[in-house]
């Protein structure tokens, strides 16, 4: 308790204990089985924090209570049905034996969905005003719709109560239909639900005194609410406080969870979780601004991410409590590790956000760095020893997917060799981290680097692993991860091997340097090809970025590509999107680019000092081949284990002498993402 | 000319000698504060001196085979000297056995002679290193006068054996008079009989301070005369065979403590005199010569220095090894009492943390209704008065240590699982008070052991149990002499109990490290368990790896009686020495049972075996369950 006096000091909201400050706020999971019944994969996922120390857990990020809300996008938990009850008691059983306790959120979305899937709803909004994220037509809501929704929210506050949920957050935030009718972006009614802020109050309120009156005295009952909505006619921090005041004044709720910023176009929902681009706790100082004037305790997320910056916060007094949901994404074992003095074992969240731009792109939340968040069942967080053969493992290539490739081979309890040819480990995570205000993608080495360390891998840096040392090592498995190389030959009209054009890989490595006027083009829409021309352009360049994708880094995520845009129009990177790069050559000390418009084939030039390409890597497989006859198993994973989480059959194999099996994992396969490189590894591994 | 009478006339000067040495002696000692005294002692003194002084010698084979001879032969040939010439009995067939005794003591004396040709650094010189020579002289002596026949002696012969037997008998009747080394037959044996714990003898472990009168304005003893009488006699007791030195962890660090120094300082102070005649090993970093004391004058700090009474860890082990059973812990805690309670003079962080337990009833300065914060999410209940439990759970200062929190959790996971009927004491649980007892503070101890007494009568419990040996041993020894009478039990003995009983379901350890267990002082050396913890541990299917110092004779970790608050520095750390220890046996776990050790071990620098609780590799053991 010496380190963290705060962090364990419990609380009470209303009847309910919390053993520790630490929680994981409501978030969009997009786990929900089929009708939005929390299921297996769904309780799984709660559990392990449980298991991981968590004190609490609010789930289920906007449940809506009403069935004119569509769930399909991001697979809510339906709170409009009875049915949910039992699944509901599930999950509060299974988190509960593990000491956690657990809320879930409570909304109506109003305009703050698409109307264009099941049920095909008229959405509802105070005024009818239509929302730009989501493409939220909606009509302006009636008297009846009022009462209806109000009524559904006490229902829903019933089913949660029955289900032994420890309490119920009522969402007011990110611009849903609370916060729609206290907001003049979206409240213009003259009726005695708009105008005045009572009058605009009034829904919220009549919200919570129906909660209440069914859940009782007792019961724990909060709400989320937004501290600035950063539109000149939205919602301000002055106004916010009188509205989290008067709410308190109510006595109808237990706690206020603060979060800052608006959510209803693209660029202040990328702050609602705040990408690493932003700096640390960016909007703390608007939820102490609303606890300066309540009177219940203040919950607050947003870019807080160790455990010592919670303390710090909590002990300023900031916050009383402090939510931590991406970093239990990326590792749920938090608390525990906390506990047991075992904070640098912590996988720490760098921000990368693959966790929400996934679910604004309809994908369930996963983590980039941990394989295993919200696979559960098949997946393991903590590593177990094997039972079996304790076996020679070499990997080759220290990369995402060789890290974590040795680090579970290792736990698993194998003598495990790891070659890497640079002087440090990372691969082109190493690279993406050179990219401006992406300097945190670092973080994921730095936990593998520890971590490979801490186990006792014996790493081979500096050391180009050949078929011959491999070979000497007496391997019984070898793990291919040699990952790749930039693919700028894929077209010779490039001139990359004349070196009339250069690779994202020379600019990024600063093997080359920038040029004055540079074209980026960017074959992939990841983030490498905005990164790259960012990082040029930061350097002073002239910078044009072209894209046959139909925009600029189309395929980043709802809360990365804001980011990159806010930096794009700052630094005046021209951007160029719907054009192929047909060919580079070289016209006095000019390169001229020769671009195809993809929808009318005419052509375009440039003459630029330098063309960068981003086309992606190509596999650095050759070792791979060199090795793949010698193998037991012809280098082949067996894709029906594989894919069945069952251990490989060419393990049970003899491996004595020169016999061995060859896997390969990751970009030496074929071009993946950090999270799949990793995902491979572990799939793979945790099995022998 | 028959050599007879001379004996006879030399035994009564002796013995005449010996009654006035003692007598003087004795008034030195009559000095002290009265005791409550069983002359009933002096006739149990033959089986203390043989059962129990012996069990001690024991340990050392070779050096008590050969006391056992050059005692024994002494005291044969006197006793037969004091029969056949004392009484002028002269009986040729009782020289004979006088003949025997005094070979037996010769053979003795040839074995003390060898080892003192390289004496282990422990042993004392000066005066103690004649003694195999005057004694051989007594025996020579009276093997000549008595063993050869009259005419067989020449007058040179005759003269020579005199003078032997002289000397031989100067050395035996004026040790006590003169505090030489013989002085310790004489005290020694009175020692026995006088024993401020006579409890020891009856095979108990008598470990419990004695309460102050603070109503009678006791405030622990400030001049050597503020000893209790047969305190001051134990010192005289003294052999100087260094047995505590090497045992004493404090000394074995480099910090200013030498428990046989500070024994012959306390002699010094009795007798008046200074330590220039001192002849072994000092107080590490302090010069031999400087101390002087008397039986009225100051102890600190001319006598002995603050620092020497503030390096010790109340560890025992000195006590332990002790071959005249004497008592140093109770000195050095008395002398800390009257430091303590009459100038407030506490060094280190001691007095922040003493004035924390004065004011918050914690030594951290804690609120104490957080104490039980690491249990909340466990569904822990707390006991009630009226609700009867069989087990109250006391977790003592660990539970604010969030090291400590993950053992006491194991502890309740254990529990849990045994479906053991348990609540904790929550938030009107103090301090127990050790730590403010051993740091002399014994007015803190008695308000928190009265206020703690006072709490537990208003619950309905059959058993404390605790994981802290220090709360057990307040609670189990030393709140009786306030009224509070507990069955307490410590925690690796109830987990052996539940395991026992079938109702923890364990499984084996799954871990295959080498594993060490470390005694703590508290509950092995002061409370006598040894047992429960290895077998705890023999049922998780592990080998324990014995350190060289383990079980009676374990070394402390350091973390006992204050001394890492009074933090008086040495050469080196005495957890860094025991974790060496651990290393020597190739340990890579050291288990513990208690949360000072833990602390303390786990404050060990860089690499280092790790440190587990026999609660957390049970909880291990639990979760690998098949």
């Amino acid at each position: 308790m010496a380190a963290y006096p705060h962090i364990f000091t419990p609380i009470k909201l209303n009847q309910l204990t919390l053993p520790n400050r630490i929680y994981s706020t409501a978030h969009a999971e997009v786990y929900a089985d089929a009708g939005g019944m929390p299921g297996d994969r769904y309780i799984r996922y709660y559990e392990e924090k449980a298991k991981g120390g968590l004190g609490m857990a609010i789930c289920g990020g906007s449940s809506p209570v009403s069935i004119d809300v569509p769930q399909g996008s991001w697979k809510p938990v339906n709170l409009t049905t009875d049915r949910v009850i039992e699944p509901m008691a599930r999950l509060a059983e299974t988190v509960h034996r593990h000491g956690m306790k657990i809320m879930i959120q409570a909304t109506h979305m109003g305009r703050r969905s698409a109307y264009a899937g099941d049920p095909w709803p008229h959405l509802v909004s105070p005024s009818g005003v239509r929302e730009f994220v989501h493409r939220g037509n909606a009509k302006a809501i009636e008297i009846e719709d009022i009462r209806r929704i109000i009524g559904d929210f006490a229902a829903a506050a019933r089913r949660v109560k029955a289900s032994g949920f420890d309490g119920i957050e009522i969402s007011a935030a990110h611009q849903q239909l609370i916060d729609q009718f206290w907001s003049p972006r979206t409240n213009m009614r003259t009726d005695e639900w708009g105008g005045s802020l009572a009058n605009r109050m009034r829904f919220g309120i009549e919200v919570l005194q129906a909660v209440r009156g069914i859940v009782g005295r007792d019961y724990c009952v909060g709400i989320r609410m937004c501290a600035d909505e950063f539109h000149d006619d939205g919602l301000d921090h002055e106004t916010l406080k009188e509205i989290a005041q008067a709410m308190s004044e109510t006595g109808l709720i237990d706690f206020i969870s603060v979060i800052g910023s608006g959510a209803d176009t693209h660029n202040t929902l990328a702050n609602c979780m705040p990408p690493m681009a932003l700096p640390p706790e960016p909007f703390v100082h608007l939820a102490a601004g609303i606890k300066s004037v309540v009177d219940v305790p203040i919950l607050h997320a947003q870019g807080i991410r160790d455990i010592t910056q919670a303390e710090r916060i909590l002990a300023n007094g900031m916050v009383d409590i402090v939510g931590m949901t991406r970093a239990h994404i990326a590792d749920p074992y938090i608390m525990n590790k906390v506990r047991e003095g075992r904070e640098d074992q912590i996988r720490q969240c760098v921000g990368a956000n693959y966790c929400i731009d996934r679910m604004y792109s309809g994908s369930d939340t996963l983590c980039v760095q941990n394989a295993a968040t919200s696979r559960e069942a098949t997946m393991p967080h903590v590593i177990a020893p094997t039972k079996g053969t304790k076996r020679r493992v070499v990997v080759v290539g220290a990369g995402p997917a060789g890290l974590e490739a040795a680090r579970v081979s290792r736990s698993r309890g194998h003598d495990v060799v790891l070659f890497e040819r640079n002087n440090a480990v990372g691969g082109q995570i190493n690279l993406a981290a050179k990219a401006p205000q992406r300097e945190q993608m670092a973080g994921i080495v730095r936990w593998f680097d520890m971590e490979t360390k801490r186990l006792g891998i014996d790493r081979r840096l500096g050391v180009e692993a050949t078929t011959d040392i491999i070979l000497g090592e007496d391997p019984d498995v070898v793990i291919m991860a040699t990952g790749g190389r930039s693919f700028v030959d894929q077209v010779a009209g490039w001139g990359a091997a004349e070196g009339v054009s250069v690779s994202s890989w020379d600019i990024l490595s600063e093997k080359v340097p920038p040029a004055e006027n540079v074209l980026v083009y960017d074959g992939i829409g990841a983030h490498a090809g905005f990164g790259t021309a960012d990082f040029l352009a930061s350097r002073g360049c002239t910078v044009e970025i072209v894209t046959p994708d139909v925009k600029v880094g189309d395929d980043v995520g709802g809360t990365t590509f804001p980011i990159f845009y806010r930096r794009l129009y700052a630094q005046g990177i021209i951007p160029t999107p719907n054009f192929w790069l047909d060919r580079v050559y070289a016209e006095g000390n000019k390169k001229i680019a020769v671009l195809r418009n993809e929808y009318t084939d005419e052509l375009e030039e440039r003459a630029v000092d330098q063309v960068v390409i981003e086309n992606g890597i190509t596999p650095n497989a050759e070792l791979y081949w060199s090795l793949k006859e010698k193998s037991l198993n012809h280098g082949q994973t067996n894709l029906n284990a594989l894919y069945a989480n069952e251990p490989q059959p060419a393990l049970r194999e003899p491996t004595e002498g020169n016999r061995f099996v060859l896997f390969r994992v990751g970009d030496c396969v074929s071009m993946h993402n950090i999270h799949a490189a990793i995902y491979d590894s572990l799939r793979l591994c945790k099995d022998f | 000319m028959s050599l007879a009478p001379a004996v006879t006339i030399l035994f009564w000067l002796a013995v005449s000698t010996l009654a006035v040495g003692l007598a003087r002696r004795a008034r030195l000692w009559r000095v002290g504060q009265a005791a409550p005294v069983e002359w009933a002692g002096l006739l149990a003194v033959p089986k203390r001196y043989f059962v129990d002084v012996h069990h001690v010698v024991a340990r050392d084979p070779y050096i008590a085979r050969a006391h056992v001879a050059t005692a024994g032969g002494a005291v044969l040939a006197l006793g037969l000297v004091a029969f056949n010439y004392g009484l002028g009995i002269y009986l040729p067939v009782l020289d004979w056995g006088i003949v025997g005794a005094a070979i037996a003591m010769l053979g003795g004396v040839y074995f003390v002679w060898k080892r003192r040709r390289q004496p282990p650094q422990r042993l004392s010189r000066g005066a103690w290193d004649r003694l195999p020579y005057t004694l051989a002289a007594f025996a020579i002596g009276l093997l000549l006068l008595v063993g050869l026949p009259a005419e067989a002696l020449s007058a040179a012969i005759a003269a020579i054996a005199l003078v032997f037997l002289l000397v031989g008998s100067a050395e035996l009747a004026l040790g006590i008079g003169i505090g030489a080394p013989m002085k310790h037959a004489v005290a020694g044996l009175l020692h026995l009989a006088f024993h401020p714990r006579p409890e020891r003898f009856e095979g108990l472990r008598s470990t419990a301070l004695k309460p102050l009168s603070l109503d009678r304005q006791e405030f622990g003893v400030t001049i050597p005369a503020d000893f209790r009488w047969n305190q001051l006699l134990s010192f005289d007791a003294c052999v100087q065979c260094g047995k505590c030195e090497q045992s004493c962890p404090a000394f074995a660090a480099g910090q200013p403590l030498n428990p046989k120094k500070l024994i012959q300082d306390l002699v010094c102070g009795l007798a008046g005199t200074t330590d220039a005649a001192y002849a072994g090993r000092p107080y590490p970093g302090i010069a031999i010569g400087s101390h002087q004391g008397a039986p009225h004058d100051a102890i600190v700090p001319k006598l002995i220095e603050p620092q020497t009474l503030w390096s010790c860890t109340t560890c025992r082990a000195c006590v332990e090894e002790c071959p005249m059973l004497i008592e140093h812990v109770d000195a050095i805690v008395g002398i800390r009492r009257s430091l303590n309670l009459t100038q407030g003079d506490v060094p280190g962080t001691a007095p922040d943390i003493l004035a924390n337990l004065r004011e918050t009833e914690t030594q951290g300065g804690y609120d104490n209704a957080r104490r039980y914060d690491w249990a909340i999410d466990l569904d822990v209940p707390t006991a009630e008065a009226g609700k009867p439990i069989d087990l109250l759970l006391i977790a003592g200062e660990g539970a604010f240590e969030m090291r400590y929190q993950q053992t006491l959790r194991a502890l309740v996971r254990i529990l849990k699982a045994a479906k053991a009927d348990f609540a904790v004491l929550g938030a009107c649980e103090r301090d127990i008070g050790d730590t403010a007892r051993r740091l002399g503070d014994e007015a803190t101890f008695q308000s928190l052991a009265r206020q703690n007494i006072e709490t537990l009568a208003r619950l309905d419990f059959k058993r404390i149990v605790t994981p802290d040996p220090h709360v057990l041993h307040s609670l189990r020894n030393e709140y009786s002499a306030f009224g509070g009478r507990y069955e307490v039990v410590h925690h690796t003995a109830l987990i052996d109990e539940l395991m026992v009983a079938g109702k923890v379901p364990f499984g084996k350890l799954p871990d295959a490290r080498t594993l060490t267990y470390h005694d703590p002082c508290y509950l092995g050396r002061y409370n006598g368990e040894f047992g429960a913890p290895r077998a705890v541990l023999g049922r998780l299917g592990v080998g324990v790896r014995e350190m060289e110092r383990s079980g009676l004779r374990a070394r402390c970790c350091g973390g006992g009686g204050g001394a890492p608050l009074t933090d008086i520095p040495g050469k080196q750390r005495i957890p860094d020495m025991r974790m060496g220890d651990a290393q020597a046996v190739g340990a890579e776990i050291v288990a513990v049972a208690c949360p000072q050790c833990t602390a303390m071990l786990e404050g060990v620098a860089g690499a280092r075996a790790q440190v587990l609780d026999i609660a957390e590799l049970v909880a291990l053991s639990l979760e690998a369950r098949p």
